[in-house]
């Protein structure tokens, strides 16, 4: 696990005021994202959400996958993937349910480059997956 | 001032310090600008790494000098105050470990004087200000009878370490430790008279002190390193995280079905068959993968690595090491390929990794999907296989869950030739008689004329392979790949 590496990372997020944390629990690591923008006022919905993404094994070469959200969140009927299940785990006190969300694996992102992309710019995908909504 | 430093330097902690082109070739042509009767000198920066064993120190950079900073008019190197002090500054904005090298002129020993016992007594405590808990490293350059000599001594946590050995890319070297002559090599053995009929006393000397990391002990690594055993390499690394099953008779020799009914591991078996071929040949054995903290820091000390896996993420760390560590290394692969019935490419190919030479990223020898599946659990690749199902079914597109890669196929024929042209470019540059003659060999046996190719590539500048060159832990931030944590911990046999 290079930690050097996803500390530098949510570092950089930290420098645009986007809270990230690198959290272990059942022995995954995980990236919490912390109120992550949503547009989910237009569905009366809150503005903010918590997102966990799993820290793949051998990170950085391997791709960063999936997306979850709190088991019960109303974001998951509403985003992509969300109502394909790929898993429950439980992290920093609560429930959480990846959904089905693929940006690097031909999801509609760009293929991974570790050299490009890492956890800082997967934020990009998280904004845009809670943009989104249906 | 005159200063009166006596340093008493220790052999107990080993330390090896690597170094590579392009650098090593600008240090040389620096400190032996006024050979050979006058010495020069040049600051430098170094990434280290402290192992279980020792401490390993690359050469990551020159701070070279400009004019006026050296003294032109006397013999010895004399350093202007604002060098010193432009190289201390400059040690505030990186992470990496400072250090002089200069030269004695030819023919004298490496052997530090009392002049550069003050110059180290000074610089030791004067860099520790500066860059703290970063070791401070004094090297001395020397020609003795056409060959290079070279001795050092870092101080690392208050205590200073004698260089123990030094590693240089593609350049057979003697180490001349605390600046002592080292001893003459054992006499020219029998067993290896035909090779030394061809490369020479001194190339077969060479490969007795030489160390080769072969990672993977299967078809084709077990060929290179009965290779290298029967050759007289000194010291051979052996890497495998698996266990014989019967399948792996065909191809990995010194392989019985005595040997599949113990579920014997790779590594072992490898090391067995070492020691039944030359019982003076040194073998550490690691049930284990790279890039495990524990076979990193054997395969940093050896003095060329050979991957053997024919896996995305070995051939990924194999080039992180290169590129960070400065430890040559090539990676070899087979396959086979077919069509309706017949054969129609036997492939072999075999990569170069030198510190200098794109990364693997940069030649798009990795391909992440792929990867990505080699490092997931098994529980992991079960989910997702099962995910993948049920997106077919739903009539989606079972590819983000999973991407099923055909199984490689080989044959030990196929794995035999790579491996023992792979141990051969191995012995070529250990003996200092022949270089690979390519950056990335293909070949198909089964083509007229063998369909030789070779694919040059042109570093991409913004790789961070072009910034952390030699860098080693101080750049572990940027490693191209990490461990996954549910593999099983690392086994020294």
């Amino acid at each position: 696990m290079s930690f050097e590496r996803i500390e530098r990372e949510l570092a950089i997020l930290g420098e645009g005021c986007q809270i990230a944390q690198l959290i272990t629990s059942s022995g995954r690591t995980l990236v919490l994202y912390r109120n992550v923008p949503t547009s989910g006022p237009r569905f009366s919905l809150p503005e903010v959400t918590d997102v966990i993404v799993p820290v793949p094994p051998g990170y950085p070469a391997a791709l960063i996958d999936l997306a979850g959200l709190p088991v019960g969140s109303p974001f998951l009927p509403r985003v992509k993937g969300g109502q394909n299940n790929q898993g429950t785990l439980e992290a920093d006190g609560r429930l959480w349910q990846l959904a089905s969300y693929h940006p690097h694996n031909g999801g509609g992102g760009p293929p991974w480059d570790q050299t490009r992309y890492g956890f800082h710019t997967y934020i990009d995908h998280l904004i845009a997956w809670l943009d989104r909504l249906t | 001032m005159v200063r009166q430093t006596h340093i008493v330097s220790t052999s107990r902690v080993p330390v090896t310090v690597r170094m590579a082109s392009p650098e090593f070739d600008d240090l040389c042509a620096l400190v032996f600008r006024r050979y050979p009767d006058l010495e020069w000198a040049s600051f430098a920066r170094f990434g280290w790494r402290e192992t279980s064993k020792g401490l390993v120190i690359t050469l990551a950079g020159l701070d070279a000098p400009a004019q006026g900073d050296l003294d032109e008019l006397v013999g010895h190197v004399k350093i202007a105050e604002p060098y010193t002090l432009r190289t201390a500054l400059a040690a505030e904005g990186h992470p990496l470990a400072v250090g002089i090298i200069h030269s004695h002129p030819e023919g004298c020993r490496p052997q530090p004087s009392s002049i550069d016992d003050d110059m180290d007594g000074y610089y030791g405590s004067y860099f520790e200000d500066f860059a703290p808990g970063r070791p401070y490293v004094s090297l001395i350059f020397s020609k003795i009878d056409d060959e290079l000599a070279l001795s050092g001594r870092v101080r690392w946590h208050g205590k200073w370490l004698q260089v123990g050995r030094f590693a240089i890319e593609r350049t057979p070297t003697r180490t001349w430790v605390g600046g002592c002559r080292p001893a003459d090599g054992e006499n020219a053995r029998e067993r290896t008279a035909r090779l030394n009929a061809a490369f020479g006393d001194q190339a077969a000397s060479r490969l007795r002190r030489s160390t080769v990391a072969v990672i993977g002990a299967g078809g084709t690594g077990s060929a290179a390193i009965e290779i290298l055993a029967r050759a007289g390499v000194g010291r051979i690394i052996i890497v495998d995280p698996d266990h014989l099953d019967e399948s792996n008779l065909e191809r990995v020799h010194g392989s019985t079905p005595e040997h599949v009914i113990r579920r014997e591991s790779k590594a072992s078996l490898a090391r067995a068959h070492v020691m039944s071929i030359d019982p003076t040949c040194h073998v550490d054995a690691y049930v284990g993968a790279l890039p495990q903290r524990e076979i990193m820091d054997a395969v940093v000390t050896a003095d060329v690595a050979l991957g053997c896996t024919d896996q995305q993420h070995s051939r990924l760390a194999l080039s992180d090491i290169a590129l960070r560590y400065l430890v040559p290394s090539l990676d070899c692969g087979v396959m086979l390929e077919g069509r309706e019935g017949k054969v129609s490419g036997q492939i072999l190919q075999i990569i170069r990794f030198l510190s200098a030479d794109a990364c693997a990223l940069c030649r798009s020898l990795v391909f992440p999907v792929r990867l990505a599946q080699e490092l997931m659990s098994d529980e992991e690749r079960t989910q997702r296989r099962i995910a993948a199902a049920a997106a077919r079914e739903r009539g989606d597109d079972p590819h983000p869950y999973w991407h099923e890669e055909a199984q490689l196929n080989t044959v030990g024929y196929l794995t035999t030739t790579a491996g023992a042209m792979a141990a051969g470019y191995v012995i070529g540059w250990l003996s200092g008689r022949f270089d690979p003659p390519f950056e990335r060999l293909q070949l198909n046996l089964a083509g007229k004329f063998l369909d030789v190719t070779d694919f040059e590539v042109i570093p991409r500048a913004d790789c961070i392979c072009r910034r952390v060159r030699g860098w080693a832990d101080q750049a572990s931030a940027d490693a191209l790949i990490s461990p996954p944590l549910h593999w099983a911990p690392p086994q020294a046999l």
